[in-house]
């Protein structure tokens, strides 16, 4: 067990969902979605988040991110209650606390890398912001396309951009959906590995939605989901 | 810093940052704002060079006023010519020319004849600008009379009627003319109004030769100076006093600065009439840029979703796409500003030569500057409600999850400013306009249209989803395209209601006027007027008539006397600020008559009839629209100057006048008492039993002008075709303004059919695989336009005839016949456009290979 870690298991957790419920649609087509479900994430922690499709995990994650808000039960994310912040205050928490990592990277196709990754800066009124997204991009790897469109990049290449996005605002939480679906075995390896060490870097919290087992096991601990319920939480021997 | 100075610098910050993410976002192209950039360049070019080309005349008009008027004032007075202290007063202002303008009969050795303008100067004439003559040997030398037969100079078209040519001899009343010179340039022309005949002008004295001037006759003499202190200063100066100093002279005072107001005052009319059809045009266009915006944003649904996702605000992605489409809208407006304000230097450099009127095209701002406002709020009116929309994009649609349906309407504020923007439109319009009652009565109709036509759109789709099941696949396919969600029927139904709703009203208008100026004639109109009939000669050229015109004619008699009105219920008519429409009631002479029984087309309404032989105090019959425009009513007193007599008589009945039967009919009509002994000229009219040839007519006129050389006669049929003339170069302009809003309209389709490519291609390709043939294809998508253009023609040709028939009867005051055949073929041709256009469109979609659009997939 790592200093830092230990440190950080004394304050107060990063994710703390308490009792939440989400039912989705209208009418008949209404389905209940997340049941009482309750999570705790330590600051620092690496969570795997694994169930069949259905079972809620991507719908967690929007719950975590403020983008779905719950029906009952209580959010806090880094000690900010979600439940307390209006839509303009969530995005703005978003904004600066939460990087969200897609399983289709969703860059701006009329953006440059560099720019994707300026924007969440931008958006915060970073006037550095460039100089930040620079430094990310190089931290990623890709030090000389700081001017090519997405269209311009391989897939890899896209999810790197993504990653220092997520990353740029140093958010205390970041979320990935699937961040290898979409790649190649070996760029999937390549992007988890720059994952999990640019989280170690910026201090991030990471909760990661995959179906991968290899990924599953370089998580601290492995939350699995069955039908919107949280079916049991198994700390992993190389984090325990 | 004070939490004041923070927000702002945050709303400034947030400002730069929405403008920079737009910048960044364009230049992924602006493909499917063709139409957006289209619809607003042409509707903008609409006004804008309506505009422009219109202060082009008025500037011109204005600048060439001292030429228009031949002078820096113009004084004119019907009947008498100025006193000699009149006359000495204005040569101690500046040089004189006198002028003297009547409708007289020209008469070819062949006999052939014709009415024409009359114009007798003197040698100051012109003050001011050129005439030119061919053979330009100068007006002295082409108006002398060396050989005892004067000079004239006279318009080719004189020459060609007459089947003369220079050199010839004509006579006008008891005087022979030498045709010496053809006018190719007569400075002046504009200031006479609309004349019936061709120009000819003479000597002064030579008109004295002719014996036409006699007490009564239609004569018009037009003191012209060149002021000595011709400055602004000098020119109000000498207006002043002179009204001061001769307030009884009775003529009318025209200074350069307003050398021909009726004719500003019709272009001005025009021009407004024209921009709001350009503005219809702008609206039309507005659906397409509604249109653009909102496929644009639901292109753009997972670029919104990720900018949300990383920390933009719904508010901030709002401004980020108004910035983008703001500055997208201003390229287009400035496309159109461009055009607009090449127009007039396009209308110069094409017709130049041609043109009638003075014209001199200048970069107008302030012309360019309400074109700009009408794009922008155009645009705005139309796009905060789709922007609004992307407010609420929902992020969820990034992950693979069930996502809550998108709210139907955007949030309260975005309606509140798409009301807000709405109302800046109907304001601008309404403000800018100078008539305001026909501004309100465009916008309360274009919005009720649109209101209308939204409203069906919503009924279409609602009937079309709850009809039973059509046996035939191709019309259950043709049904379920027209209410299927992103269906084109909203756009078709709104951009093509409101192009055929003002197709048909423009149609209808046209119409009725052209109706209103020809088809009444032939069971109505007198075929001839005969003007200036001397009343000691009535009962010889009573006998001519019946002798020489066929035995059924009617011939219709009524003395005729001139006089302006000085008063109304003692107020005089300068402090008077008339209704335009009864203005020209006060202004100069009018014609006036007297009779002892009700002339035949009035109806007395108010008051009641003198008694036969009436021998009591003045009293005078007033026309009773005019007279409600005036305020007049029973019993109130009016003072009329008659050959220099002021007649004080108290209104004794007001008549209701059937105008329109182009018979011999006067705003004031007074007992025959009030005019014994005075002399008066008889006004005739002769009316053939079926019309009449032009043989017959042509043959009367002859005969006429070699009897009664004094007569002047006018063919009813020439005097119209020169008005249709007019109305028919005014309709091109109006056609033209229809023809943009058309294709406004064509555009918009052409923009939703391109906005639905991709589920038409998908349509058709799943259907191909099925078993249909491009045949069953072609025919459900054209029953689908069929359907959704005949429905959109019926309801837009009754709102059309409801527009019309308000502007004819309420605007114009004319009986309203709706043309359905002219308005069903307007709404036609728009059908069939549809159709042809939607096809065409659709056709592509056709052509598409299953197995690669599958692969796709």
């Amino acid at each position: 067990m790592d200093a830092p870690l230990k440190q950080r298991r004394t304050e107060p957790p990063a994710v703390s969902i308490d009792g939440v419920e989400l039912s989705l649609g209208v009418g008949r087509a209404r389905v209940h979605i997340l049941k009482r479900v309750s999570l705790q994430i330590a600051a620092g922690e690496a969570v795997g988040l694994i169930g069949p499709s259905g079972s809620g995990k991507s719908t967690l994650l929007m719950v975590m991110a403020g983008l779905e808000r719950p029906d009952a039960g209580r959010v806090r994310i880094a000690g900010e209650d979600l439940g307390s912040l209006d839509e303009d205050g969530l995005a703005r928490f978003r904004g600066k606390a939460v990087g969200i990592v897609f399983q289709s990277f969703h860059l701006i196709p009329t953006m440059t890398a560099l720019e994707n990754v300026a924007v969440p800066l931008e958006l915060a009124g970073r006037v550095d912001a460039m100089d930040r997204a620079k430094n990310e991009l190089e931290g990623v790897g890709l030090g000389d396309r700081f001017n090519h469109y997405p269209a311009q990049l391989s897939g890899g290449e896209q999810q790197r951009v993504a990653l220092a996005r997520a990353l740029a605002p140093m958010p205390a939480l970041l979320i990935a959906d699937e961040p290898t679906g979409n790649l190649d075995e070996t760029t999937g390896r390549e992007i988890m590995d720059l994952l999990f060490a640019q989280r170690a870097k910026h201090k991030s919290t990471l909760v990661l939605v995959t179906h991968d087992s290899e990924l599953v096991k370089r998580c601290s601990r492995v939350v699995r989901m069955r039908s919107g319920h949280i079916e049991e939480a198994v700390t992993t021997a190389r984090q325990a | 810093m004070t939490t004041q100075v923070k927000t702002h610098l945050r709303f400034f910050g947030s400002a730069v940052v929405a403008i920079r993410l737009a910048i960044r976002d364009l230049r992924g192209g602006v493909r499917g704002f063709g139409v957006f950039l289209a619809c607003l360049a042409l509707g903008v070019a609409a006004i804008a060079g309506v505009g422009s080309v219109s202060r082009a005349l008025s500037d011109g008009l204005a600048r060439q006023g001292g030429v228009i008027l031949g002078g820096d004032v113009a004084l004119s007075l019907t009947h008498r010519e100025a006193t000699t202290i009149e006359q000495n007063y204005l040569e101690e202002r500046g040089r004189v020319a006198v002028i003297a303008t009547m409708r007289a009969m020209a008469r070819a050795k062949s006999d052939n004849a014709t009415l024409v303008e009359l114009k007798a100067v003197d040698a100051s004439y012109p003050l001011a600008g050129d005439l030119k003559l061919d053979p330009d040997e100068g007006l002295l030398t082409a108006l002398a009379s060396p050989e005892g037969v004067s000079g004239a100079v006279a318009d080719p078209a004189l020459l060609a009627r007459l089947g003369i040519s220079v050199g010839d001899q004509i006579k006008i009343g008891d005087a022979t003319f030498e045709i010496t010179a053809t006018l190719v340039n007569e400075p002046d022309k504009l200031a006479q109004g609309l004349g019936f005949g061709p120009r000819l002008i003479v000597a002064s004295g030579a008109l004295r030769r002719t014996n036409l001037l006699q007490p009564g006759s239609l004569v018009r003499w037009t003191y012209r100076v060149a002021l000595e202190d011709s400055s602004s200063k000098g020119l109000d100066e000498f207006m002043r006093e002179t009204r001061a100093r001769f307030p009884d002279a009775g003529w009318e005072i025209r200074s350069r600065t307003n050398a021909s107001p009726q004719l500003e005052r019709n272009v001005k009319r025009f021009t407004e009439f024209l921009t709001l059809v350009g503005l219809t045009a702008l609206l039309v266009g507005g659906v397409g840029v509604a249109n653009a915006v909102k496929h644009y944003l639901d292109r753009k649904g997972k670029s919104i979703a990720t900018l949300k996702a990383i920390g933009a605000t719904g508010g901030m992605v709002f401004s980020v796409y108004l910035a983008e489409i703001s500055l997208l809208a201003l390229a287009g407006i400035a496309i159109g500003l461009v055009a607009g304000l090449l127009m007039p230097f396009a209308v110069l450099w094409g017709f130049g030569a041609i043109l009638p009127l003075p014209f001199e095209p200048s970069v107008q701002l302030g012309v360019l500057l309400l074109a700009f406002l009408y794009g922008l709020v155009i645009t705005l009116a139309f796009v905060l409600w789709p922007l609004g929309k992307a407010h609420d994009v929902a992020v969820s649609a990034l992950f693979r999850d069930l996502i809550e349906p998108q709210r139907a309407l955007p949030r309260r504020r975005y309606m509140l400013l798409t009301a807000i923007a709405v109302i800046l439109l109907a304001t601008l319009a309404i403000f800018a306009s100078e008539d305001r009652k026909i501004a309100i009565i465009y916008v309360i109709m274009s919005a009720t249209v649109f209101i209308v036509l939204r409203v069906l759109a919503t009924a279409i789709m609602a009937v079309a989803s709850i009809l039973p099941r059509a046996r035939s696949t191709t019309l259950r396919l043709a049904l379920s395209n027209i209410h299927r969600p992103g269906a084109l029927t909203p756009t078709v139904v709104l951009s093509l209601g409101l192009g055929i709703s003002l197709l048909v009203t423009l149609t209808l208008i046209e119409g009725n006027l052209r109706r209103q100026l020809t088809a009444t004639l032939p069971s109505q109109a007198p075929s001839f007027f005969f003007l200036d009939v001397p009343s000691s000669d009535s009962e010889n050229f009573n006998a001519f008539i019946r002798h020489h015109a066929p035995e059924q004619a009617r011939l219709d008699q009524v003395p005729m006397l001139r006089g302006r009105i000085l008063s109304l219920k003692g107020i005089p008519v300068e402090e008077i600020k008339p209704d335009p429409d009864a203005a020209w009631v006060l202004q100069s002479d009018r014609g006036l008559t007297f009779a002892d029984d009700v002339p035949e087309g009035s109806t007395i309404v108010e008051g009641s009839w003198w008694p036969r032989n009436y021998d009591g105090p003045p009293v005078v019959s007033f026309e009773k629209r005019n007279a409600d425009l005036l305020k007049l009513k029973v019993d109130d007193h009016i003072v009329v100057n008659v050959l220099g007599r002021n007649i004080e008589a108290t209104i004794a009945n007001l008549r209701r006048v059937d105008w329109e039967s182009l018979g011999i009919n006067f705003v004031l009509l007074f007992p025959p008492n009030v005019f014994q002994g005075a002399p008066y000229t008889v006004l005739a009219t002769l009316t053939y039993p079926d019309g009449g040839t032009p043989e017959t007519e042509l043959k009367l006129i002859k005969e006429i002008a070699g009897a009664f050389p004094a007569v002047t006669t006018v063919r009813v049929k020439e005097a119209l075709e020169a008005i249709n003339a007019i109305v028919s170069d005014l309709s091109v302009g109006v056609r033209a303004a229809a023809g943009i809003t058309l294709i406004a309209s064509i555009l918009v389709l052409a923009g939703a059919l391109a906005a639905g490519h991709h589920t038409r291609v998908y349509d058709a390709v799943i259907l191909k695989t099925l078993g249909a043939t491009r045949g069953r294809l072609v025919l459900a998508y054209g029953i689908e336009y069929a359907i959704l253009g005949l429905i959109t023609a019926i309801i837009a040709t009754t709102a059309g005839g409801l527009a019309g028939a308000f502007v004819v009867k309420e605007v114009m005051h004319f009986r309203f016949v709706f043309m359905l055949s002219a308005a069903a073929f307007a709404a036609g041709v728009s059908v069939l456009l549809t159709v042809i256009f939607g096809l065409i469109g659709t056709w592509r979609a056709l052509g598409q290979k299953p197995a690669t659009v599958l692969r796709n997939l």
